[in-house]
């Protein structure tokens, strides 16, 4: 059976070979997964069915008497198998270069001595930073997601306050080029401190924060009168960190806010509705504590799976025992609690050392009460929905993207394990 | 019973029953209590009703309205909720001490309605504090007011009526003296010096007034009939902003000092710029210029004892508090800690031996007087009639050393009991003794 199935792929890592010399994507074989159950995630399910995979993409789905296998195709036999569309983790710091071997970049302008400032640490912003430029895929890493039945994720800067601009690939390999879904995807903002330089505080970072978009603001209106009327106006100066932030002010672009606990989730609301951005609120495992104001804002939810109580929370405070009693009881029914209360998000992965520590925490949340077809939506339908991604991927639907896992037991049971992973329609080899 | 008479009693019964309320917040009445109003002298084995938070009576015989919970003070105190002028609980982060001039840093943004110091301040009868930026900068940033709801989230703890409080600081923290200076380490940050201190406020109190008349300039200009094609708004500066807000006389300044010499500049600053300064905190040395002070209406928030833990406290006195509040300064006893603030009775009471102050000029320190100074005097800070009901039950009276708050009382509702915290402790550790099912005994 497995020399067999090894042969019957020859072909397939040939042209994979042949795809990776040429670096085109029109090469990728045509295949026909027949006799699977398949769960296309936007309708019901189809007991015995057909999918077809060509040029990258689902040609077509359906109950095996209703799809006609084209002649080119290679048969996959999945009798006893299940099909899903592939997991999407909407927020993660993998495959990135390491970030220590970052240069240290300054602020443009000299310091201002006399402000009374000994600011050494790095510059609080990179938000022209890009995670594309700094992508280092590891099969390893590749490996462990697909594996796990995640084949797309949105990879953003982890470093700083104001972090950089995410990109969301598809793992169908290790040039990065040929893995972008889009670019950027996100701007990302972390509630957290610039060690040894400003703003040193909580209190800091949000007036920092604030400032930010106010000089955004005025770098843009500056720009704007000067692009009409040249003529007799000083040419505003260079800023290359508010000329990233532009488009997420004044276009509307998507700005992502990691919410380390409830109160950070209340202090991004306050920002999202002074500067009107569109926002997605991320981490945010602590929701559950006040579901009241989540539904009043309706702002899209990328909640992590890190069951993990915040640095400073009371749960740490008052010792081991109540920590490890929060993390195994009371954070995992985070999404369960939001279901509850008809709060929609997402699930994610963010800041999971690898994909078995994510397929066992979205076990913890079923187990904690999160229905499992809900826990499905919040990482396929849901997640491209909030990237923006509904037309290409989250389900399997004729035209969209072929991510396609085929599992043997039903998705996040105890035992179920991903046997195959098409990723922009290419098998992946583990 | 007569078959009709028995129905209009069943009837009646049922109404009553159908108009009682359910035990409702807000709502409640302490009996038999000696209280002590602070502005309006002492009631023995008085009641007070507060009805959807607000006190509505205070008197004797006062007959509990239905569905309001009574708490029998009898042998006890009944007092103003305490209030704390100067903390620095209940935040996630005190200082941003990365520079010297950092106004915009708001420690309302950081509300940490978690810390378990609320706790400890309600298990001392503490109602109300203003939690504070730190002092590792000449100018800080602004301070919140809040009430100790435990258990409520951050928004709901904020006490809208407040003045607006901006932080300053002079002395050895913002000149960073203990701070030791490491080769290679990050350079010393400007101010050394108390001469720099007062020159780098001066500097930005000129940056503000110079940033107020740039958009006075431009709001005239846009509003001109002819306005220029290529008029440029200025940038919006949230520094420059909350200083102009001091400026305008929108917040007050609460400064921390401990030398007499460093006050009078600052007060002499405070004269150039029209701001006001509304407390010196700490002020080991303000006996010293209490004629001053009293002139300039400028109060103080202060410890009662433990001077001299460091060099710029040498000068501090015992008497400090109470001849300072003799000579007509507004005084108020702070705790600075999650600690003290369980007793800030003990420490107002001090004042007592020391100063000579009576039972209520010393309770006065830590109710009525720091409610003036945070500008919340019309609805806390005593026992009235239409003030907010925020109020503390002492076994003996507050002023005792051997005085124990018993119960907290905020907005009429029951914040901390201590007889139902002692019983849930001796519950809890049982069920920890007690075998686990299915475990070994």
């Amino acid at each position: 059976m497995r020399i067999r199935h090894h042969l019957y792929l020859f072909p397939l890592i040939a042209a994979l070979f042949c795809l990776s010399l040429t670096a085109t994507a029109d090469v990728s074989p045509t295949y026909a997964i027949r006799n699977a159950k398949i769960v296309p995630v936007s309708g019901p399910a189809i007991e015995k069915g057909i999918l077809i995979i060509r040029n990258g993409l689902i040609e077509a789905v359906g109950p095996v008497d209703k799809v006609k296998i084209p002649e080119d195709a290679e048969i996959i036999e999945a009798e006893g198998l299940i099909a899903y569309p592939g997991l999407i983790s909407a927020h993660t710091n993998v495959l990135l270069d390491d970030p220590a071997s970052r240069p240290a970049e300054t602020p443009p302008g000299a310091p201002d001595v006399l402000a009374g400032g000994n600011v050494q640490g790095q510059p609080a912003s990179s938000a022209d930073l890009m995670a594309f430029k700094i992508l280092k895929p590891k099969k390893a890493t590749l490996d462990g997601l697909l594996r796990a039945g995640i084949t797309t994720v949105l990879i953003a800067p982890n470093r700083g306050i104001i972090q950089g601009q995410s990109v969301v690939v598809d793992l169908n390999g290790e040039n990065p080029s040929l893995m972008v879904v889009k670019n950027p995807a996100a701007l990302h903002i972390n509630f957290t401190t610039n060690r040894g330089g400003y703003p040193s505080s909580l209190m800091g970072t949000i007036a920092y924060l604030r400032q930010s978009f106010l000089d955004t603001e005025h770098y843009a209106a500056c720009l704007a009168l000067y692009a009409k009327n040249p003529k007799g106006m000083k040419r505003p100066g260079y800023d290359p960190f508010l000329e990233a932030l532009v488009p997420y002010l004044k276009d509307k672009k998507p700005v992502v806010f990691q919410c380390n606990n409830l109160e950070d989730v209340k202090r991004a609301l306050k920002i999202i509705d002074e500067f009107k951005l569109n926002a997605l609120l991320s981490h945010a495992n602590e929701a559950w504590r006040d579901a009241a104001i989540l539904k009043k804002a309706a702002i899209p939810l990328l909640v992590t799976l890190d069951f993990r109580p915040p640095s400073g929370s009371m749960y740490i405070a008052q010792g081991e025992d109540l920590r490890k009693k929060a993390e195994a009881e009371i954070y995992p029914a985070n999404a369960s609690n939001l279901a509850k209360d008809g709060i929609k998000f997402a699930l994610t992965s963010f800041g999971l050392s690898d994909g078995s520590v994510f397929l066992k925490n979205v076990q913890a949340a079923i187990k904690a009460g999160l229905p499992k077809e809900e826990a499905l939506k919040a990482l396929t339908i849901q997640p491209a929905l909030y990237l923006g991604l509904s037309a290409q991927l989250g389900s399997l639907e004729p035209g969209k993207i072929a991510n396609v896992i085929l599992t043997r037991g039903e998705l996040f049971d105890d035992k179920t394990q991903v046997e195959k992973v098409f990723v922009d329609g290419i098998l992946w080899k583990f | 019973m007569n078959k009709t008479l028995k129905i209009v009693f069943m009837s009646a019964l049922i109404l009553a029953i159908g108009a009682r309320p359910a035990l409702s917040a807000g709502n409640l009445l302490i009996k038999n209590g000696t209280i002590l109003t602070v502005t309006k002298g002492v009631i023995v084995k008085g009641d007070i009703l507060v009805l959807n938070g607000i006190i509505r009576q205070i008197g004797s015989n006062i007959a509990a309205p239905d569905g309001v919970k009574v708490i029998d003070a009898s042998g006890k105190y009944v007092i103003p909720g305490i209030i704390d002028s100067h903390t620095h609980i209940a935040l996630a982060g005190t200082n941003e001490g990365s520079e010297a001039i950092t106004p915009e840093a708001d420690v309302g943004a950081v509300i940490n309605a978690d810390d378990t110091a609320i706790l400890t301040a309600l298990s001392g009868g503490v109602t109300m504090v203003h939690t504070m930026h730190g002092s590792a900068n000449p100018i800080g940033g602004p301070n919140v007011v809040l009430k100790m709801r435990w258990g409520k989230p951050s928004e709901d703890l904020l006490v809208p009526e407040a003045l607006r409080t901006l932080k300053f600081a002079l002395g050895e923290n913002v000149k960073q003296s203990s701070r030791t200076i490491v080769p290679g380490g990050p350079p010393p940050r400007y101010p050394q010096t108390r001469m720099g201190t007062n020159a780098i406020i001066r500097r930005e109190m000129l940056k503000a007034k110079a940033y107020m008349e740039e958009w006075d300039r431009y709001n005239k200009l846009k509003g001109s009939k002819t306005p220029p094609a290529n008029l440029v708004p200025p940038r919006r500066d949230l520094r420059m902003e909350v200083l102009s807000d001091l400026l305008r006389g929108k917040m007050v300044a609460r400064c921390h000092d401990y030398q007499a010499t460093e006050a009078l500049e600052f007060m002499e600053l405070a004269k150039e710029f029209g701001f006001k300064v509304q407390c010196f905190e700490h002020a080991w040395e303000a006996y010293k210029i209490a004629d001053e002070l009293a002139a300039a209406k400028i109060g103080l928030s202060v410890f009662a004892d433990s001077w001299a833990y460091k060099m710029e406290a040498a000068e501090g006195i015992a008497y400090m508090a109470g001849y300072c509040a003799k000579k007509g300064v507004l005084v108020s006893i702070n705790s600075d800690s999650s600690e003290r603030i369980r007793r800030l009775f003990n420490d107002a009471g001090k004042t007592m031996k020391y100063g000579g102050l009576s039972e209520t000029e010393a309770l006065s320190l830590v109710t009525i007087n720091p409610a003036i100074q945070l500008g919340v005097d019309k609805i806390v800070g005593s026992l009235e009639v239409g003030k907010q009901g925020d109020i503390a039950v002492f076994n003996e009276h507050p002023m005792s050393a051997y005085a124990r708050c018993d119960l907290t009382v905020i907005d009429g509702d029951v914040y901390f009991d201590r007889a139902q915290y002692l019983k849930e402790r001796e519950d809890a550790a049982k069920q920890a003794q007690a075998p686990k099912k299915g475990g070994r005994p």
